[in-house]
């Protein structure tokens, strides 16, 4: 054990962590984006369902860099602590891995779940599951982000949707989330790590698309409303994209869930 | 929670629908609202607000501490919000820990803007003291005493009145030190810089109940509610940060409207805030 | 095995899926009377083993293993430390195992699994073992931690290993063990220099005209790498690299690890009902030595795809 000398020394990542040289390129129209996108491209997105066989569904999801796989468990009894209910409960959980950030651990500041992101989960699924089909019990949608690229919540949210109609969990649809940042005058859809850094502020917005209904909606920084107007229907727009490839991944493995997916239209 | 009977629920709903709720009041109107300022001597600003039985506590209270090595010229902010057991007995033990939770970051959201800060109600940049070496840390601390609906909207304004009654002290920085080292500070006990609170914003909450919605709603019509959109907007008019609680979808264009709702009553809740504020700070002079 | 007639009725007419839920054990005995197993291995078979290198970009080393449906995901990323004065020429290694809430029904968040800890001292004991064995009087472990050292007494090495376990079915050591062993065949240790505040900084393309302190040392020279083979004990029948349903009915692990040259590194058997006789532990020994095989074989594929590239 001569690897271990008691008490682990404070250890820095070599690699440069100030990158204050904040490139302006971004309000140049003519500049492309790091990744060479266009401002309203998104990363080439890949979904891939039943990744973890323990689960009861379970989704795996890649935007680019950020990887993140959801795990669904039940409809299992709820803990005793609870209250009776004749609706459905839904827990959600985010974590992240020590590797996800470039630097390591720097995601762990607030303890090895994310809460903000596990409430804001919560909060853009309940509305898009019918509750109503599981009384008494807990569905728990786990969510693990293997590495953050930028625009970790929304691909989280998009792959717990797709985790759920893995679990044969009943939704009126699938839940679709995309962000957009403020950089300058301009909006970048489906923002990277480094774009999010320089941002003077971000929509997320969630929705179900065949029925064009929003589910969750979060603002931060300064926005005017035709900012906010266009930033919505980018968002939109994108959304009903990533349904499309989601549905797709959906039919391609099951038939069985075809029929469900019809029947939810 | 609140148990209300079907009849009673209706009666709410359909007042709601006629513009006449049950308090008397109209979809857009607020109830009266009371501020109090400097209510902790130990806090280095604080203020009480009430809006019918709704009562908050906001406390603000500078630290030295050390920038962030990302933002070595900005100073940091922390927002915490407590509920209090006495407010309802769903909050005893940990049951209020989710709530205040979903309020911190709303009010986080709301308050600090953006990443690179622009938007922030709070300029960061004014805190800091020695660049990456010594900044304040404001940490602004709620406390909702007793909960009676809308109390986002409640906490807001009790920050923003805490943040104008906040005066940070002066700090002299001694020359000399170099490298890694950290300066020497002395602060001053009667000198106290008063913080620019023009650009701090109101967050106004629209309730959806029914087809319609409601400003300032009281936990009986909460009970009632779809969804509701929280907007926070400054003096100019910008939107500054916006969330949605409840499970309900919402068709984009409702939101927008709600926006510009937002925007006309969010005018006239600034206006009668800082005359109030002013009223309150003023009030306190004397005494 | 003798059933009362009655329930041998109902025995009869019942589905298979709910003899299987209701009498496990009896199901798995079915199985193995007649040399087989639910999934249609026979008792020494293990399951199909894959293993993938740099399956995370951010990482200075990473891999990820599937043995059956278990999968592992194993991530190092390397920082630099201040030695100690005991061992001013030694790196450090830190290995952590983690079961996030994703990969089993049983793991809930906030309550970390009980598994979870106890894999995570048996990796830390495997991999970082010293010892000064007598027969080669030298160096024996699977990683000479001398090779961490940056400039001695003043920077070395430490490198954060952390596996985290994506999908718990059965047999978590034996694929953490090899997810282990293939991320630091894939480390590729970046090039620094000194920079003027005495502190070590990656070197980007241009150099900067610094000179690097670790000019080609950027792969670690593993020696005799540990695999090994957890086997399930049960009444006579030994099974190979269990399933979490063959591991949950019946109780008695043995793993055992193997170095490259065949020696034994390591036995554990947890307790368990099952009192092993010395022929068991050596036929799990023996099974051990064929799968240590198969497993290098294996990673000797994955790396040599890595050095075409």
């Amino acid at each position: 054990m001569a690897g271990k000398g008691g008490a682990t020394p404070s250890t820095y990542s070599p690699s440069p962590t100030t990158q204050k040289t904040k490139s302006l390129s971004f309000g140049n129209d003519e500049v492309l984006r790091p990744d060479d996108r266009e401002w309203h491209q998104c990363r080439p997105a890949f979904f891939q369902i039943g990744v973890v066989a323990a689960a009861a569904g379970s989704a795996y999801a890649d935007f680019g860099s950020t990887k993140v796989i959801v795990s669904v468990f039940g409809p299992r009894e709820s803990k005793k602590a609870m209250m009776y209910s004749d609706i459905g409960r839904l827990n959600c959980n985010v974590s992240y891995t020590n590797f996800a950030t470039p630097v390591r651990g720097q995601a762990y500041d607030l303890g090895s779940d994310h809460k903000e992101f596990s409430s804001m989960l919560h909060k853009a699924l309940e509305g898009a599951t019918i509750l109503e089909t599981f009384p008494k019990t807990t569905v728990d949608v786990f969510a693990l982000v293997l590495e953050s690229g930028g625009s970790d919540l929304p691909v989280v949210i998009s792959c717990a949707s797709l985790a759920l109609a893995d679990a044969g969990i009943m939704m009126y649809d699938l839940v679709t989330s995309v962000s957009v940042s403020c950089l300058g005058k301009n909006l970048v859809l489906d923002p990277t790590l480094e774009e999010e850094s320089y941002q003077d502020g971000s929509l997320i917005l969630t929705c179900m698309p065949s029925r064009d209904e929003v589910t969750q909606l979060t603002i931060t920084g300064e926005w005017s409303t035709p900012k906010i107007n266009e930033g919505m229907k980018i968002c939109t727009d994108a959304c009903s994209k990533f349904s499309q490839i989601m549905k797709s991944c959906l039919k391609g493995l099951d038939s069985a869930l075809e029929e469900e997916d019809s029947n939810v239209d | 929670m609140v148990g209300l009977s079907i009849g009673e629920k209706h009666f709410i709903q359909g007042g709601i629908a006629q513009d006449l709720r049950s308090d008397g009041r109209k979809r857009l109107t607020t109830r009266p609202i009371y501020v109090e300022t400097g209510v902790i001597s130990q806090a280095n600003g604080s203020a009480r607000v009430r809006m019918g039985a709704t009562d908050v506590i906001a406390s603000v209270k500078a630290e030295l501490g050390r920038p962030n090595a990302l933002q070595p010229d900005k100073g940091k902010v922390v927002v915490n919000v407590d509920c209090s057991p006495t407010a309802a007995p769903m909050f005893e033990g940990r049951g209020g820990e989710e709530l205040s939770a979903e309020l911190s970051v709303a009010l986080q959201c709301c308050l600090l803007g953006g990443k690179s800060g622009s938007g922030a109600g709070i300029d960061l940049s004014s805190l800091v003291v020695v660049e990456g070496k010594i900044c304040w840390d404001l940490y602004i601390d709620g406390l909702v005493v007793s909960s009676d609906g809308n109390l986002l909207d409640a906490l807001g304004a009790a920050i923003k009145a805490a943040l104008s009654n906040t005066g940070i002290p002066k700090v002299n920085v001694a020359a000399g030190a170099s490298g890694d080292e950290q300066p020497e500070v002395d602060v001053s006990d009667e000198e106290f810089l008063q913080f620019d609170t023009s650009r701090v914003p109101v967050i106004v909450t629209l309730t959806k109940v029914g087809r319609h919605y409601i400003v300032d709603a009281t936990s009986e019509e909460e009970s009632q509610m779809s969804s509701a959109v929280s907007i926070s907007i400054n003096r100019q008019g910008h939107i500054c940060g916006l969330t949605k609680r409840g499970g309900a979808g919402l068709d984009p264009s409702i939101i927008l409207d709600m926006i510009s709702v937002a925007k006309t009553v969010s005018e006239q809740l600034i206006n009668t805030l800082d005359s109030h504020i002013a009223a309150a700070e003023a009030g306190e002079e004397e005494s | 095995m003798a059933l009362p007639d009655a329930s041998g009725d109902v025995l009869s007419e019942m589905d298979v899926d709910a003899f299987r839920r209701l009498f496990p054990l009896r199901f798995f005995e079915t199985h193995l009377v007649k040399s087989t197993r639910p999934d249609g291995r026979s008792l020494a078979e293990a399951r199909e083993t894959s293993s993938a290198l740099g399956a995370v970009a951010s990482a200075d080393g990473s891999a990820l293993v599937k043995i059956g449906s278990t999968r592992m995901l194993a991530a190092i990323k390397m920082e630099v430390m201040t030695p100690s004065k005991e061992s001013p020429d030694e790196g450090c290694i830190a290995i952590d195992f983690h079961m996030p809430p994703i990969c089993s029904p049983t793991v809930r968040p906030g309550r970390p699994a009980e598994a979870a800890p106890v894999v995570s001292k048996q990796l830390s004991d495997t991999i970082l073992r010293q010892v000064k064995c007598l027969s080669c009087c030298s160096f024996c472990g699977m990683i000479n931690l001398k090779e961490l050292s940056l400039i001695s007494g003043k920077a070395a090495w430490m490198a954060y290993l952390d596996i985290y376990c994506l999908d718990a079915d059965g047999a978590l050591f034996d694929a953490a063990l090899l997810s282990a062993v293939a991320a630091f065949s894939h480390l590729q240790i970046p090039v620094v220099s000194m920079n003027d505040d005495g502190k070590v900084v990656v070197l980007s393309g241009d150099h900067g005209g610094k000179e690097p302190v670790n000019k080609g040392k950027r792969k670690l020279t593993l020696s005799s790498i540990p695999l090994s083979l957890t086997c399930l004990l049960h009444k006579n029948y030994i099974l190979a690299d269990p399933t979490a349903e063959e591991e949950s009915v019946m109780e008695t692990l043995v793993t055992v690890v193997l170095d490259s040259s065949g020696q034994l590194v390591s036995l554990y058997k947890p307790g368990g009902p099952v009192l092993a006789y010395t022929s068991a532990i050596q036929d799990c020994v023996a099974l051990t030595r064929q799968r240590a095989r198969e497993l290098q074989t294996i990673l000797d594929e994955v790396t040599s795809g890595m050095e075409v590239d």
